[in-house]
C-alpha cells in the first residue's frame, strides 16, 4: 500500500458495496487505486526480498563453532550453524541460537563511560574515543610494565594474540585468560593430567562416535563441556552412525546430569572418588586381560573404592567385563572428577584406562587435538593459583592498571577468592564490556568492545576437529551503539604512545593486525583454499568463515601401565552432612544470564527456569521436613547461600547439587531478575596439586528458613492459580 | 501431559505405519539421539518470534514455547531413570481436535500444505482448541508482552508478530516451507528433499529431527517414519499426527 488509507476512506469503501462504482468516483485521487488484501495473506505467505548470510564465529563459549547468520535491511535475524566448519558442521547449541538476544540486549555499554567512581550504576556514555584512547595510552605508558595486567577471556583468540604481543613489547607480564567454564572443566589439571599420562599437556579430543563402550566420569559433554556440539555430534554418531552396533554410555556422578540421562547406566558416586573407581576397575580389567592387574593398577584396592564410593562390588565387575568386551573402549576424565583435592590423580588414573583399552590413536580412543595453524601453542586458561597470585599483586597495590576483557571475573570468580575486594586496590581499572555486568560496575573506565556479532577476530579450536583449523569472525551487522573494537582501541593507544612500542605492534588497526597474523597461511600446505596475496585469501576467510586443512591431523598419545597410580582419598573442606555438587547450567553456560531467551529456556532435566535451585533426593528432603520450593540455606566454610529446594529424584542422598550461572547483581535486567543464587559464593580457596580449585571437595550443611519462594517451572505442577504442592 | 512413553513400549511390535503415509509435511524424531539440549526450543523462538513472558507467568503455566522437551522420572533412587528426551510440538493432526471446536474458523485445516494453520486474525481468544489439544502444544498471548529496544531488530519480518488474546502453536515453520515451494517453482522444479528445513531441525546438534515430505515415499523423513522402532503420540485418539517419534534405547543394527 503506497497510500495510507483512513479508517474513515476504509468505513467509506466498505460501505458502498458491488453496484456503488459511480460512488467511488466522489472519493479522493488515493483511495480510488487502493488495493485492498486480506490479512489473511500473513507475512508467512509473502515473500520479503532477499536477505544476506554473513559467515562468523559464536562468541558464546571458546568452542569456536562457526555461524552463518541471517541478515535483512542491516538487522541479524537468526543465527544458523556453519555447515563447513568442521568444530559444528552446521549445528548450534541453545548459546549459539539465543547470541542475539546478546547483541540487541538492552543492557549494553552504549558508549565509553568515565565512571563517577568504582561502584557506579549508572553507566550512561559521557566519554569520547580519542578520550578513551588517552586513557589506555596513559595507563600503558605512565606505569612500569610491572604494574600493568591483562585479565582475557577465552575468547576471542586475536585479541589474546594482540595482547600477548603488546605485552611483551611493554616488558609487561604475559596476559591470563579465565572464564568460569575453564574452572569448571578444571582445564589445568586435565593438561597435567595428559602431560602426566601422555607426556603432553595438550588438549585432548575423545572419539566418542567410535567408541563402542564409554565410562564418562563426570564429562558434561552434552552440555558445556569444551565443545558441546561437536561432542553432540561424536553422540550421535556413537549410537547411530553405525548400523551395526549402538555405542553404551556409562556415566559416573553424583546426580543425574543432562548427559547421564542420556547415558545407559548411570552410577551414582561419591564425587571426588572417581579416580580410586577407575584404578580399581583397571586393576579388574587388566587382571583380567594380563592375568596379573597391570603395574599402573597394582595399588587399586577394589574392596576400599567400593567402600568410600558407595559402588557395590557387584557393579565393579560388571563394569570391568563391560570394558574388557568391547573393541573399542573409552574412559573420559570431566571437570567434577578434577575439581577435586584428588584431581590430579583422578584424571591420571581415568585417561590411563585408555592405555589399557588400547584406543591411543585408534577409532574410539584419545587423540591429541591438531595443533592450531597460528602458533601451535595451546594457551591454556589461568588456574586457581596463577589467578590467586594476581589477586595477590592487586591486593598488596603493586598492580596499578588492570585490564579486563571477555570475562566477568566479579562473578565468575569464585567470592573466597577475593577478586573483587582486590579490585578496589587497583588504582586504574578499565573493563572492555559490552555489557553492565558486576565487574564493569566496579570498574574505573568502562571502554565498550562490540559484541561478537560486530567483531572481526579469529579463534583456535579446542578440540571437536580433526583438521588444524582457525575459526574467522566478521561483523554481520554494523555496531548498534557506539562501541570499538578493544583491538582498535589498543592499537591506537600504542600509535599514540609512539616509540618502540608503535614500532614493535605498527598494526593500524584491528583488521590489519589478523591480516598480518593470517599472511602464514597464504600458501600453507593442505589448506582447502589458498591465494598469492592477502585480499584474496581474506575474501574467502570471511567467505567460508574461517581457515582449516583439508586432511585431519589427530596426534595420537603413547602410554606406558609400568608406572604405579597412586589415588588418595578426596578431602573434604567442611563438616556438614551433604557433599555440595556444583555444576554449570547445561542451557546458560558461563555468561547466558543476560539473555531473556536463555532465562526462559527450562532446565533439562529440572524444567526450572529464571531462578536458582538446589537438588536434594526427596528421601533426604522428607527426613529433613523439605518439600518443594521451601527456601534452604546452605552453609559451607568459606559462605552461605539461600535457595529453593527442588526435589530431585536422581541425586545421592548425601550430596546436594546447585547449578553455576545465576545470582547476578548486575549485568542487566534480565540476569538480576533471574533471582538466583551463585553456588560459586560457597567454594573455598582449597587447590588440587595441579592449581586448579577443589570445587568439587566441599561438605555443607542445610538448615530450614521456614520461608517459601516457588520455582517456576515448565513442568506441571498441581494448582498453579495460588500455590499447592503435588499431593505426595 | 501425555502418556506417550508408555506406548512407545507398547508399540514395539504393533505397525503405526500405515498412518504416517498420510498427509503432506511430516517429521520424524529420533529419541535415541535426542540430548534434550534444548537448541531446538531457542531455534523455535528465534525463528518464530516467540514471547519470553518472564518467571511469575513462566509460574502460572503461561510458557509460549512451540516446542518443548519433555521428560518423566520411572522408578526410586538408587534404580531411579529418566525416559527418553521427547520433544513436543504441534503434530499438525490430520484429524485435529483443535479445529472443529473454534467458533471462528481461526484453527483451520491447509487444503494446500494439509497442515493445521492458525489464522490469528480471526482468533478471539477463546481457547477453546488448546482446551481439546491433547498434546497441549497450543500457546496463548495472555499479555502483550514487552520486547524493549532494539531488541525489536531480530524479529524475523517473515512471520506475523503476535499479539493479546491470540492463541499461536508450530507452524512447521511454515515460512520456510513457502519460501522453499517458492524456490523451487521459480527454477520450473519440485521441492528438493532436505530443501525445506525448519527451524529446530537445522540447529539439532544431534540430528535427532527430520523433516519433509511425508508422501514422498523416496525421502528420508518418509523411509524414517517407516523404522520399525516408530509410534505416534496418543494415536489411539485417531489425531492422525504427522510427527513420528522413534523409541530411543533399543540394539541398534538389530531393527528393533
Amino acid at each position: 500500500m503506497s497510500e495510507k488509507i483512513s479508517r474513515r476512506d476504509f468505513l467509506k469503501i466498505a460501505g458502498t458495496g458491488a453496484a456503488a462504482a459511480t460512488v467511488l468516483t466522489g472519493c479522493g485521487p488515493a483511495s480510488r487505486y487502493v488495493t485492498r488484501e486480506p490479512y489473511a495473506k500473513m507475512p508467512e505467505y509473502t515473500m520479503n526480498g532477499q536477505s544476506t548470510y554473513y559467515a562468523t564465529t559464536c562468541r558464546e563459549c571458546a568452542a569456536g563453532c562457526g555461524l552463518v547468520v541471517r541478515t535483512m535491511q542491516g538487522r541479524a535475524l537468526k543465527t544458523e550453524g556453519n555447515k563447513y566448519n568442521p568444530v559444528n558442521l552446521g549445528k548450534t547449541c541453545a548459546r549459539g541460537q539465543a547470541t542475539l538476544d546478546g547483541l540487541y540486549n538492552p543492557d549494553r555499554v552504549t558508549g565509553p563511560v568515565k565512571k563517577s567512581g568504582k561502584g557506579s550504576q549508572d553507566f550512561t556514555a559521557n566519554a569520547t574515543w580519542d578520550a578513551a584512547v588517552q586513557v589506555v595510552t596513559d595507563a600503558l605508558t605512565k606505569n612500569k610494565p610491572a604494574e600493568v595486567a591483562f585479565l582475557l577471556g577465552l575468547a576471542p583468540d586475536h585479541l589474546f594474540d594482540l595482547v600477548s604481543d603488546l605485552c611483551t613489547a611493554l616488558g609487561a607480564p604475559a596476559p591470563l585468560r579465565y572464564g568460569a567454564l575453564s574452572l569448571f572443566e578444571a582445564r589445568a589439571t586435565l593438561g597435567e593430567a595428559a602431560r602426566a599420562v601422555f607426556g603432553k599437556p595438550d588438549l585432548l579430543f575423545f572419539d566418542l562416535a567410535g567408541a563402542d563402550v564409554t565410562f564418562s566420569f563426570g564429562a558434561n559433554f552434552l552440555e558445556t563441556w569444551i565443545s558441546p556440539v561437536a561432542y553432540t555430534r561424536g553422540f550421535a554418531n556413537m549410537r547411530r552412525g553405525n548400523p551395526n552396533k549402538r555405542g553404551y554410555l556409562v556415566q559416573f556422578e553424583p546426580r543425574m546430569s543432562q548427559t547421564a540421562a542420556k547415558a545407559d547406566e548411570w552410577i551414582p558416586i561419591v564425587p571426588g572418588t572417581e579416580g580410586m573407581v577407575a584404578a580399581a576397575l583397571g586393576s579388574l580389567i587388566s587382571e583380567a586381560k594380563f592375568g596379573v592387574a597391570s603395574a599402573a593398577f597394582s595399588n587399586a584396592n577394589v574392596a576400599k573404592a567400593s567402600q568410600l564410593s558407595g559402588v557395590p562390588l557387584a557393579t565393579f565387575d560388571h563394569l570391568a567385563k563391560l570394558f574388557l568386551g568391547a573393541a573399542h573402549a573409552l574412559a573420559i576424565p570431566g571437570g567434577a572428577a578434577l575439581g577435586q583435592t584428588n584431581g590430579l590423580e583422578n584424571g591420571k588414573a581415568i585417561l590411563t584406562l585408555n592405555a589399557l583399552a588400547g584406543n591411543l590413536g585408534q577409532p574410539g580412543g584419545v587423540f591429541f587435538t591438531p595443533a592450531s595453524p597460528l602458533g601451535d601453542e595451546y594457551h591454556r586458561p589461568a588456574n586457581a593459583k596463577e589467578l590467586g597470585d594476581l589477586i595477590g599483586q592487586m591486593k598488596s597495590g603493586s598492580i596499578k592498571v588492570l585490564f579486563i576483557h571477555g570475562v566477568n571475573p566479579v562473578f565468575e570468580i569464585p567470592q573466597a577468592l577475593g577478586f573483587a575486594p582486590a579490585l578496589s586496590k587497583v588504582p586504574t581499572v578499565i573493563s572492555f564490556s559490552s555489557f553492565q555486568d558486576e565487574t564493569a560496575v566496579l570498574s574505573d573506565y568502562v571502554f565498550p568492545d562490540h559484541t561478537g556479532l560486530e567483531s572481526f577476530g579469529y579463534q583456535r579450536v579446542p578440540t571437536g576437529s580433526g583438521q588444524s583449523m582457525l575459526s574467522g569472525a566478521q561483523p554481520v551487522v554494523a555496531p548498534v551503539f557506539d562501541t570499538k573494537a578493544t583491538a582498535d582501541v589498543l592499537l591506537a593507544a600504542v600509535a599514540k604512545a609512539g616509540g618502540s612500542l608503535a614500532s614493535t605492534l605498527p598494526s593500524k588497526h584491528e583488521v590489519e593486525y589478523i591480516q598480518n597474523k593470517l599472511g602464514s597461511l597464504l600458501t600453507a600446505k593442505d589448506g582447502f583454499y589458498a591465494a598469492s596475496e592477502i585480499e584474496s585469501f581474506w575474501v574467502q576467510f570471511q567467505q567460508f568463515g574461517g581457515w582449516w586443512k583439508n586432511t585431519p591431523e589427530l596426534g595420537t598419545p603413547t602410554a606406558s601401565l609400568d608406572t604405579p597410580l597412586t589415588v588418595s582419598q578426596p578431602e573434604y573442606a567442611g563438616d556438614g552432612d551433604f557433599y555440595l555438587f556444583p555444576f554449570v547450567s547445561p542451557v546458560l553456560g558461563e555468561a547466558g544470564a543476560n539473555k531473556p531467551w536463555l532465562q526462559e529456556i527450562p532446565d533439562p532435566t529440572t524444567t526450572v527456569t529464571w531462578s536458582t535451585w538446589v537438588e536434594i533426593n526427596p528421601k533426604t528432603a522428607d527426613a529433613l521436613g523439605l518439600d518443594n520450593d521451601d527456601v534452604v540455606l546452605i552453609t559451607s566454610p568459606a559462605g552461605s547461600v539461600e535457595v529453593s529446594v527442588y526435589k530431585y529424584p536422581a541425586i545421592r542422598p548425601d550430596t546436594i547439587a546447585i547449578p553455576f550461572g545465576r545470582g547476578h547483581t548486575a549485568y542487566g535486567r534480565y540476569a538480576v531478575q533471574g533471582q538466583g543464587v551463585n553456588p560459586a559464593d560457597l567454594f573455598n580457596s582449597q587447590v588440587n596439586p595441579a592449581g586448579d580449585l577443589a570445587f568439587g571437595a566441599m561438605k555443607v550443611t542445610i538448615t530450614k528458613t521456614g520461608k517459601q519462594r516457588q520455582l517456576a517451572r515448565l513442568e506441571g505442577i498441581l494448582g498453579v492459580y495460588g500455590y499447592a504442592t503435588p499431593a505426595k | 501431559m501425555s502418556h506417550a512413553h508408555e506406548h512407545a513400549h507398547e508399540h514395539q511390535d504393533a505397525t503405526p505405519k500405515a498412518l504416517s503415509a498420510t498427509g503432506k509435511w511430516g517429521m520424524v524424531i529420533d529419541q535415541d539421539l535426542c540430548t534434550g539440549c534444548q537448541a531446538c526450543v531457542a531455534a523455535c523462538a528465534m525463528e518464530n518470534n516467540l514471547s519470553f513472558i518472564g518467571e511469575d507467568d513462566v509460574a502460572y503455566g503461561r510458557s509460549m514455547q512451540w516446542i518443548r522437551i519433555e521428560r518423566y522420572w520411572q522408578g526410586e533412587y538408587p534404580k531411579v531413570s529418566m525416559t527418553d528426551y521427547q520433544p513436543m510440538m504441534c503434530q499438525q493432526c490430520g484429524n485435529a481436535p483443535c479445529e472443529p471446536v473454534c467458533p471462528v474458523y481461526a484453527s483451520v485445516h491447509s487444503a494446500s500444505e494439509d497442515l493445521n494453520v492458525q489464522v490469528y486474525n480471526r482468533c478471539i481468544g477463546t481457547r477453546y482448541c488448546a482446551n481439546n489439544c491433547p498434546y497441549q502444544v497450543r500457546e496463548f498471548n495472555w499479555r502483550d508482552w514487552p520486547l524493549p529496544e532494539p531488541m525489536s531488530n531480530r524479529l524475523n519480518p517473515d512471520v506475523t508478530v503476535r499479539q493479546r488474546g491470540v492463541m499461536e502453536k508450530c507452524t512447521f515453520c511454515i515460512q520456510r516451507i513457502h519460501t522453499g515451494e517458492n524456490t523451487a517453482a521459480a527454477a520450473n522444479r519440485d521441492v528438493l528433499d532436505g530443501e525445506v528445513v525448519p527451524a529446530c531441525a537445522q540447529a539439532c546438534p544431534a540430528n535427532a529431527i527430520t523433516f519433509g515430505r511425508i508422501d514422498d515415499p523416496t525421502t528420508q523423513v518418509a523411509q524414517l517414519a517407516q523404522d520399525s522402532r516408530g509410534y505416534h503420540q496418543l494415536e489411539e485418539m485417531n489425531t492422525l499426527p504427522r510427527v513420528t517419534y522413534l523409541k530411543g534405547g533399543s540394539k541398534h543394527g538389530s531393527n528393533g
